[in-house]
Formats: C-alpha cells, sequence, structure tokens
C-alpha cells in the first residue's frame, strides 16, 4: 500500500498544468518573420504535423511526468509491506526470536563469531520492540531448548539472557524449534501481530526437516513440521543468514580402524575421511595416540569433497589408547580433532562349561598346557552365578539340560553382544534344548550314521542375500576339511536370523548360526568330543574355534568413536558396564544413565563431545568412550532465500544477510520503505530523457537537399 | 568611387577580377556587329562554312574552280559570318526577392550586382547587353548597347528600383521572348518563386525562339536549409499571408520539398539544353562569376 508521509506536498501536483499553460502561452506570444517560400513551409506543415503533433504530445507528457515525479518525490512515498501496516507501527507484537546453535555457528569470520553476530542481531531486534511487545527465545539444538519460553515483556531480562547463552556442540533442527516457538505464540491471548526471527548461519542441515516436508504434499509436511498452512501464510518470518557465502572449513570426518578387535603387537590401519568445504588446497592430516604424534600426511582435497587416507600403525601394548586425528586450525575450530579409542587386548577371554570329558579337546585346543588363564573352565552347575560378560565367547558342551537361571542369563549375554557355541552330547534328549530359545534351530533328534557313510567333506554354504549371520570358514593351506560322522543331530526348521552355514556332505546341516541381538548363537550338530565324529581330531578343528572366538570378539566389540546423540544403549557404547558404574563425561559430569528395564540401560543423552571415563576402584579413570561431533554440520552448504522459501512454504519470509539488512528490512515491514529516493531518480531520468528528446526536436534532420551538391559555378550536381 | 551605376555594385578589385573573362554564348546568336561569335549568316570570315550553287549574281571570285574542275559545275565557297553577342540580363524584382536572412544582401540587391558583373564582362569583351526589369509588370525594357556608359544608366535605373509586391514573371518572361526577334543569350536572375509550370514554358518560350538561355536560380542560404532556430509567425512576402511554424520541428519535410522544387528546375532545364546555375547569396558575385565563366569555356572547348 502506498501512502505519503509528507501528502501537504501533493497539491503541488496542480504544477503538472505547468507545460501545457507554457505551451499555449509561448504560441500566443510569437514573432512575425517575413520569408519568402511560406507555400513550402505550408506543404511541410500539413506533411509533418501528426509527427509533430505526437512529438509534441510526447514531449508534454515527459514534462508534465518529470513534474508529476518531482512532487511524489517530495512528497515522500512509503510503501507498506502489508495493506494493515499503517496500523503495524502502533499494534503490539508478540516475538519469537529463535537462535541456531549448532557448532558452524562457531564459524570466524572478519566480523566475529557468527554465534556472537547473531546474538547481537537478536539483542539488536529485542532493543527495538515497543514496551508492550512480548517476546520468547528458542535456541535450535539437537532439540529445541527454551531460553525464554513464555513471552514476555521484560526485554532487558530477554537481551541478558540472549548475551548468555553458548553455542551447542551439536546440530540443530530448524522445524522443530520453529514448530514449538508458533506454537508458543499460538496460545497467547490478545490479537497480536506475530513475527517470528531466526538467526543462523545460513547451512542447509538445520533446514533439513522442512527441505525433507517439502518433498511431500502440503498436509503431509503441514504434519511432518507441525507448522499448519495457515501459520505459514500469516506469520512473518524474519531469517538473518550471517554466516560466509563461500566457506572454508576442513575435518576428519569418520575414522575406520582395521581390524576391528585389536590384538596387542598386531598391525592396525586406520581408514580416515576427511571432509572439506571450499576451493581446492593441501590439507596437513595428523595422527596423535596418547598425546603423541605417530603420522602426518599431506592430502590435495578437491573442491568441496570428501577425500579419504589411511594410517598404518604398528603393535599397540594392551589397553585402551586415546587417538586423535587432527586437521590444520581453520575458521571452525570445533571440528578439527576427532578422538576415538584404540582398545588393544592381550588375549580373547572365553568360557568352556561342561563336563571334563566333553571339553577335553576344546580346552586342549585354546588353552593348550593349560598355561593361559584366558581360557576358563566350569561345571554347568556354576554357570548360575558366574558373570559372563567378561568373555568373549562361551562354549556349552554338552550341558543340556540347563536351569532356568543358567538359561536366562546365557540368553542375556547373547543378547547383549556375547557369542554362545553350542555343542551337544550324549547326556541331553532333545527335550531338553527346548528351554533355550536363542539357538539357530531346535534339534529334532539324532541319527547314528553307518560307517559306509561316515566320511564327509565340510561345505560352506554361501551367504544368502539378506543373512545376518554368516562365517568364513578359513583353513590351513593343504587341509581338507572332512570328517568322518558317528553321530549327529537333526534339527528342525530354523530360527528367525538363523542360517545353516557348514553343512557335512550335501545334505548333513554341520554348523548353524543365529544372530540373537548384538550376540551370536553356534550350534554344531555333532559332540565336542570324539564320541560323534572325529572333528576334534582334525587339524581344522582349532582355526574353527578360534574364528568363532574372533567373530565373536567382533560382534561384541563397541565402536572405537560414538556420535553424539540420546536414547544410546549402553551396552552399544561401554563395554562391560555395571549397574554400579559411574561413567564421566569431558567436563567431570556424571553421565546420566537410565533403567530401561529387562536388565538394559541406556544413556540419556550424548551431548558433550570428548572422553568420556569410568571410575575404577584402582582410582585411574578408564576410558570408555570417545564422542564426536556429527560432522554433518562440518559440511558447510549455505542455503539461498530461495531454497528457504521453496523449503518452508512461508509466505512473508524476508531474508537478510547481514544484522543491518535485517533492520532495514524490519523497518521497512514495519514503517514502510520510502520511494523517494526512487522517485527521485526517476525524475532524473526522465529529466535526461526530456533532455535529449527536445534536442531530438531541436537537432536539424537531414533533408534531400542535404544531398545535393552545389560548386562554386552554381551547378547542381545529385548524389 | 561612385555610388551610382556600375560602380554601386562592384569595385574597382573585383572589376579587375573580371577582366581577362568572357561570356562565350554556347550557340549561334545574331548580331549586329562584327564580333567574335559565331553568326547564323554566312559571311567573310576565313573559316569555311559550305558549298553553294552558283547563282547569277554571284560574285565571280566566289566561285570554287577546284570544285568546278572535278564536276563542270558552278558552286559558290561560303564562310562562317562572326558577330558580336547581344545578352539580354532579366532581373526579377518579384516580392521574395525582398528577402535576407540577415547576413547576406537581399536577394533583389545580389541579383543586381551579378547583373552588373555580368553586363561588364560582356561589354569587356565588346559585346552588347540590354537589361529587362521585372516584377508585378514589366517595369523596364533597355535595348541592347555595346557602351558602358549605357550599362552605367541601366544600373543607374535598376538602383532606383525596389522589390515589388507580388511577381508575374512567366506572362512578363513570354513578354520577353517576344520582344527579342534574334537569337540572343537571355540571363535570367531570378528565385523562380512562382507558379513553377509557367516559369518552364516561359523558359521554353525563348529556347524556341532560338537564344541561349542561362537561370541563375537566386536564393538565400536559409531558403534552402530553413536554419531558423525558433518558430515564428511566418508572413509570406508576397502573399503577405501568415503561418506560426516551428521552422526546428518541419525543417525535414521543407528541405524534401525544396529540393523536389530545385530538381524540378535542374531537369527541365537539362532537357531544354539551358544552363541552370543556383546561386546563393552568401557567396561573393566576383568568385561566383569568375567559377561559372571559366566554367562554361571550359565546357566549350
Amino acid at each position: 500500500m502506498l501512502v505519503f508521509a509528507n501528502p501537504a506536498f501533493l497539491w503541488a501536483l496542480t504544477a503538472a498544468a505547468i507545460p501545457l499553460m507554457l505551451h499555449m502561452f509561448q504560441r500566443r506570444k510569437t514573432v512575425v518573420t517575413p520569408f519568402p517560400t511560406l507555400r513550402f513551409l505550408k506543404a511541410a506543415q500539413k506533411r509533418s504535423s501528426s509527427r509533430i503533433r505526437f512529438e509534441n504530445f510526447l514531449l508534454w507528457l515527459l514534462r508534465t511526468l518529470l513534474l508529476l515525479v518531482i512532487v511524489f518525490a517530495f512528497a515522500i512515498p512509503v510503501l507498506r509491506s502489508t495493506t494493515g501496516a499503517s496500523w503495524l507501527t502502533r499494534t503490539r507484537r508478540d516475538v519469537a526470536i529463535i537462535l541456531d546453535a549448532s557448532y558452524s555457528m562457531n564459524y570466524e569470520m572478519d566480523r566475529g563469531k557468527v554465534w556472537d553476530i547473531c546474538k547481537d542481531a537478536a539483542a539488536g531486534v529485542v532493543g527495538g520492540l515497543l514496551p508492550d511487545d512480548r517476546v520468547c527465545v528458542y535456541v535450535a539444538a539437537d532439540s529445541p531448548i527454551p531460553v525464554i519460553e513464555k513471552p514476555t515483556t521484560e526485554h532487558a531480562t530477554v537481551i541478558q539472557a540472549i548475551r548468555s547463552l553458548t553455542c551447542q556442540p551439536g546440530t540443530s533442527k530448524m522445524d522443530e524449534t520453529i514448530g514449538l516457538a508458533l506454537r508458543t505464540l499460538e496460545q497467547q491471548d490478545g490479537r497480536r501481530e506475530r513475527e517470528v526471527y531466526v538467526m543462523t548461519d545460513g547451512q542447509a542441515v538445520p533446514w533439513q526437516g522442512f527441505r525433507d516436508a517439502a518433498k511431500q504434499d502440503e498436509k503431509a509436511a503441514d504434519k511432518k513440521t507441525a507448522i499448519s498452512r495457515e501459520q505459514r501464510d500469516k506469520i512473518s518470518f524474519f531469517t538473518l543468514l550471517a554466516g560466509a557465502s563461500q566457506p572454508d572449513n576442513a575435518c576428519p570426518s569418520d575414522v575406520k580402524v582395521s581390524p576391528l578387535l585389536l590384538l596387542a603387537g598386531q598391525p592396525a590401519r586406520l581408514s580416515v575421511r576427511v571432509a572439506h568445504t571450499g576451493p581446492a588446497k593441501p590439507i596437513s592430516v595428523g595422527l596423535e595416540i596418547d598425546g603423541e604424534e605417530r603420522g602426518r600426511r599431506g592430502i590435495t582435497s578437491e573442491p568441496n569433497a570428501e577425500s579419504s587416507l589411511e594410517f598404518a600403525i604398528g603393535g599397540l601394548e594392551p589397553g585402551i589408547h586415546i587417538a586423535k586425528i587432527t586437521t590444520p586450525k581453520d575458521a571452525l575450530p570445533e571440528d578439527d580433532s576427532f578422538l576415538f579409542l584404540l582398545r588393544v587386548r592381550k588375549q580373547l577371554p572365553a568360557l568352556i562349561v561342561g563336563p571334563q570329558e566333553a571339553t577335553r579337546y576344546l580346552k586342549a585346543a585354546l588353552a593348550p598346557g593349560a598355561a593361559d588363564d584366558s581360557i576358563k573352565h566350569i561345571e554347568a552347575a556354576e554357570l548360575e552365578s558366574l558373570d559372563l560378560r567378561d568373555f568373549q565367547a562361551v562354549f556349552l558342551c554338552d550341558v543340556f539340560p540347563l536351569s532356568g537361571q543358567a538359561v536366562m542369563r546365557v540368553e542375556e549375554y547373547a543378547k547383549t553382544g556375547g557369542v554362545v557355541i553350542v555343542f551337544p552330547g550324549d547326556r541331553a534328549d532333545t527335550s531338553a534344548y527346548a528351554d533355550m530359545k536363542i539357538l539357530p534351530a531346535q534339534p529334532k533328534g539324532s541319527i547314528d550314521v553307518p560307517v559306509e557313510q561316515a566320511a564327509r567333506s565340510l561345505k560352506r554354504i554361501p551367504n544368502q542375500k539378506g543373512q545376518v549371520v554368516n562365517f568364513n570358514l578359513s583353513l590351513p593351506p593343504g587341509t581338507v576339511p572332512s570328517v568322518a560322522l558317528k553321530r549327529v543331530l537333526t534339527f528342525g526348521a530354523l530360527e528367525e536370523s538363523a542360517a545353516v552355514l557348514v553343512t557335512a556332505g550335501d545334505d548333513v546341516p554341520f554348523m548353524l548360526g543365529r544372530a540373537v541381538g548384538r550376540g551370536r548363537v553356534f550350534m554344531f550338530g555333532i559332540a565336542a568330543n570324539r564320541d560323534w565324529s572325529t572333528f576334534p581330531l582334525t587339524a581344522f578343528f582349532l582355526p574353527v574355534v578360534h574364528q568363532l572366538i574372533r567373530q565373536g570378539a567382533g560382534a561384541s566389540v563397541q565402536p572405537p568413536h560414538l556420535a553424539m546423540g540420546s536414547n544410546i544403549p549402553v551396552n552399544e557404547a561401554v563395554p562391560n558396564y555395571r549397574e554400579d558404574d559411574v561413567i564421566a563425561s569431558p567436563s567431570g559430569a556424571p553421565l546420566s544413565i537410565k533403567d530401561g528395564g529387562n536388565r538394559t540401560f541406556v544413556i540419556e543423552n550424548l551431548a558433550e563431545p570428548g572422553i568420556y571415563t569410568r571410575a575404577k576402584p584402582s582410582g585411574q579413570p578408564e576410558p570408555v568412550m570417545a564422542v564426536n561431533t556429527d560432522r554433518f554440520e562440518s559440511q558447510l552448504a549455505p542455503v539461498t532465500p530461495e531454497d528457504l522459501a521453496q523449503w518452508t512454504g512461508f509466505k512473508r519470509l524476508l531474508t537478510a544477510k547481514d544484522p543491518e539488512e535485517l533492520n532495514r528490512l524490519i523497518d521497512e515491514f514495519r514503517n514502510g520503505r520510502s520511494l523517494a529516493e526512487i522517485f527521485l531518480w526517476v525524475a532524473l531520468l526522465l529529466s535526461l530523457l526530456e533532455w535529449w528528446f527536445a534536442n531530438r526536436v531541436l537537432r536539424t534532420k537531414a533533408g534531400a537537399i542535404d544531398k545535393l551538391k552545389v560548386d562554386l559555378a552554381g551547378k547542381v550536381v545529385t548524389s | 568611387m561612385s555610388d551610382e551605376g556600375i560602380g554601386a555594385y562592384l569595385n574597382p578589385a573585383q572589376m579587375a577580377k573580371l577582366n581577362r573573362l568572357a561570356l562565350n554564348s554556347r550557340y549561334v546568336v545574331e548580331g549586329t556587329l562584327a564580333g567574335r561569335h559565331r553568326s547564323a549568316q554566312k559571311g567573310a570570315s576565313t573559316e569555311f562554312a559550305d558549298h553553294r550553287s552558283y547563282m547569277p549574281g554571284d560574285d565571280l571570285k566566289r566561285i570554287d574552280w577546284k570544285v568546278l574542275g572535278r564536276t563542270d559545275k558552278y558552286f559558290i565557297r561560303r564562310y562562317q559570318d562572326e558577330t558580336n553577342l547581344r545578352v539580354y540580363l532579366l532581373v526579377d524584382r518579384s516580392g521574395s526577392m525582398n528577402y535576407s536572412s540577415g547576413q547576406h544582401k537581399t536577394k533583389f540587391n545580389y541579383a543586381c550586382t551579378l547583373a552588373a558583373a555580368i553586363g561588364y564582362v560582356v561589354l569587356k569583351a565588346r559585346d552588347a547587353v540590354g537589361m529587362y526589369i521585372y516584377g508585378e509588370k514589366m517595369d523596364a525594357a533597355l535595348p541592347c548597347k555595346n557602351s558602358f556608359n549605357e550599362l552605367n544608366n541601366a544600373l543607374k535605373i535598376l538602383q532606383g528600383y525596389k522589390p515589388a509586391k507580388g511577381t508575374a514573371g512567366a506572362d512578363v518572361m513570354h513578354q520577353i521572348a517576344e520582344t527579342i526577334n534574334r537569337r540572343a543569350m537571355v540571363v535570367i536572375i531570378s528565385d523562380l518563386l512562382d507558379n513553377q509550370p509557367e516559369i518552364i514554358k516561359a523558359i521554353a518560350h525563348f529556347r524556341k525562339n532560338l537564344h541561349d538561355v542561362i537561370v541563375f536560380h537566386t536564393l538565400d542560404p536559409v531558403e534552402l536549409s530553413l536554419d531558423i532556430k525558433r518558430g515564428a509567425e511566418f508572413e509570406d512576402l508576397e502573399t503577405g499571408e501568415r503561418m506560426i511554424a516551428d521552422p526546428r520541428a518541419m525543417a525535414k519535410e521543407y528541405k524534401d520539398l525544396m529540393a523536389t522544387f530545385i530538381e524540378d528546375y535542374r531537369k527541365s532545364c537539362s532537357e531544354m539544353k539551358v544552363d541552370y546555375r543556383l546561386v546563393k547569396t552568401d557567396e561573393p558575385v566576383d568568385t561566383f562569376v569568375r567559377a561559372y565563366l571559366e566554367e562554361r569555356k571550359r565546357m566549350s572547348r
């Protein structure tokens, strides 16, 4: 809507009549000039009259327009953004301010950190509000953080709260925070104008929720982001995109340790991915282990691409080593290092359960000479009282039937990442296995194999599509995997997530496997001694058993690093967690772990990057987790105002690149935009046009006579 | 120097410039005295013209004996006669000739000066010059004389005339054409702002009578370019009609019309073998006459 700040000046619009009046006045005051060729003048006037009339009309129009524009310019026209904007400056407002607190806000620019710029801008917005205006403040982090939840008129308090805010180390979700802010505004009473101010660095990641919703239809989008269509249409959104338009950042984004299970003295390989935003440049990547630099590599990263490189590390001592990948310090230092833990074990502990005669060969194979204390042997009765979490694998050899408590312990052990290897025996009939629900298949019975059919070669069944558990039968060179069977179990239908891994001959299941929770259960069709087969006597008995233990260790090992997040099962993060363990965050605060029931524990919120430790009775805390910020925010991809408008669907979305522009937008929105300057420019253009046009008329046009050449002797030549 | 007669129009320096020039006719003329121009008559010059059959009474010394010896027939040898040139100056003093754009002479004044210069050149070549002055009617008819005194008197008479109100150029020219009974040279000095077809007919009348005609179309430069910077109420010099116009706006159309007007005269004169020249009043008369006569001499070779 166009209004005038100085409407009194509009009286000067009568000046538009001046050109016409001057024209008429000029016609009356003419000088009589004698002329001999009046007939040619008359004829010329007749020919050019229509053109002259048109040119005169244009000239009159230009001059009138010029005067009108000048008058309008002095009347100071103001363009309001909304039809009701004339009273907008006087109306009361409810304002929600949302600060993006993702760690990319720590990006250092020439004017300071983006976070500080945004805080200043937010404080400026609050400072510019009228006393009756109410304001609430939210911080967009992994989950919305209400700073001033209920809109208040105490602006000084709000500014103080904004000034005291700190940037969060994680990412942020704009859709959830904006949705929450809008719900808060909706709940306020009174007919007030509602405005939402979003202060962000302008990275695309926080707007991912809107982006995903934009791919759906309108109703689904409204439902997904919990922002109604009416809110999108009616509420005014101001967005400050204060970040760098062409950011430059490099960071280590991921580390993979291979092999996953590190044993003392065993070399390992680190695969490091380095994410880079900005033009191509060389990046120096360093590896530190226990505070000591162990390697440095240089890469030349492609523009806006991820690169990978590898570090080889030699044999490490048993224990937990804190390692770190670093990149050179840049404008966003928060992501320049990536922490992870290297857990190096001396030997893999295993438990053998069963009577002596059934376990003899296993013990001989795993602990030759009984010198290795990592292999423990117990009777089935002791199973009820032993904590199985200290072992990487539990061998059950001819132990069925088991007591209910023992079965429960074994099942829990398997579900939390342990490996259970079951060998049948003569003591149990088929019904004895029924209580154990984690077996790959329930045995149906056993068959005695005729001597003439005893010799069987072992065949690994190739992995099927979707098969969860697998087993790679890698044997020493020259070994022929064949056994002589005397008796073998027959199985019923395979349970869920179970598969036949090895067969004896073509069709007799020899070894079955099943994924249970985070663990694995393997079951053989033969006993662990030589009563049922010659398997314990073969050359490949030892490799198979070792591979089972190692695979079990791999399945239960905790990842070397974790990303920040919430509701993380503790056994996926912390090895050998006990209820009385106290985990300390990097800042020293105890980590909140809640009991999820059924002996499962969950980390409520892993919100702080760094090394988490577990207190030990010896006094020296043990590192248990290396937590890093999620590196999505490190891939700095600035969003454009057009993208924002498209993703959010906000009809009244105003986007500014800096606080000054934001203030101007706010001012224009509330007070309207003065068009006086534009009008003056138009006046200047019109005056130039008038000058050119009037002088074009004045300029003598070339006529046919200019083509006549008359020489000194008066001879006329037509060119 | 006298302010009357030729002295009013030409100063000694200008006359000196014109001294050695001559106005030659491109055609045969009929004069009254012996001169250096070819005559329509056969006479006693040394230039052989043709043979004619002997007639009783012919002078025997003119018989061509060599032809008699070859053909046994009597033929008389005839020789080209040479006579003086009679030049009639037609000076227009119509109302339109009273125009000057301010910086130069009026067209009438310029026409008088041009007439004086041409007359001077003609007399210097011992030829005869006569003058007709006309406006709305024939004002003066001065016969051909080969005397400076006569030219001086004619120019004094011309000096006494002012431009008339109207024009009757075509009628007067027809009248003059009827008056000049022997082949002569007719020099028309006028702006030709009259009924164009009638003027062309009048010029044709002169050519029909075998006169050598020269047209000095005298115009002011502003008449050609309409280089007038501001609008005004224009008044016709002959009819007194008025109109308000902005010359800047219509300059192109005016120039086109003027070019057509001049081109029509030029083409018509060219078809009638009339020497048509456009004279602008900003050009010095002596320079123009000298350039014109030298070019004419070059063309007649």
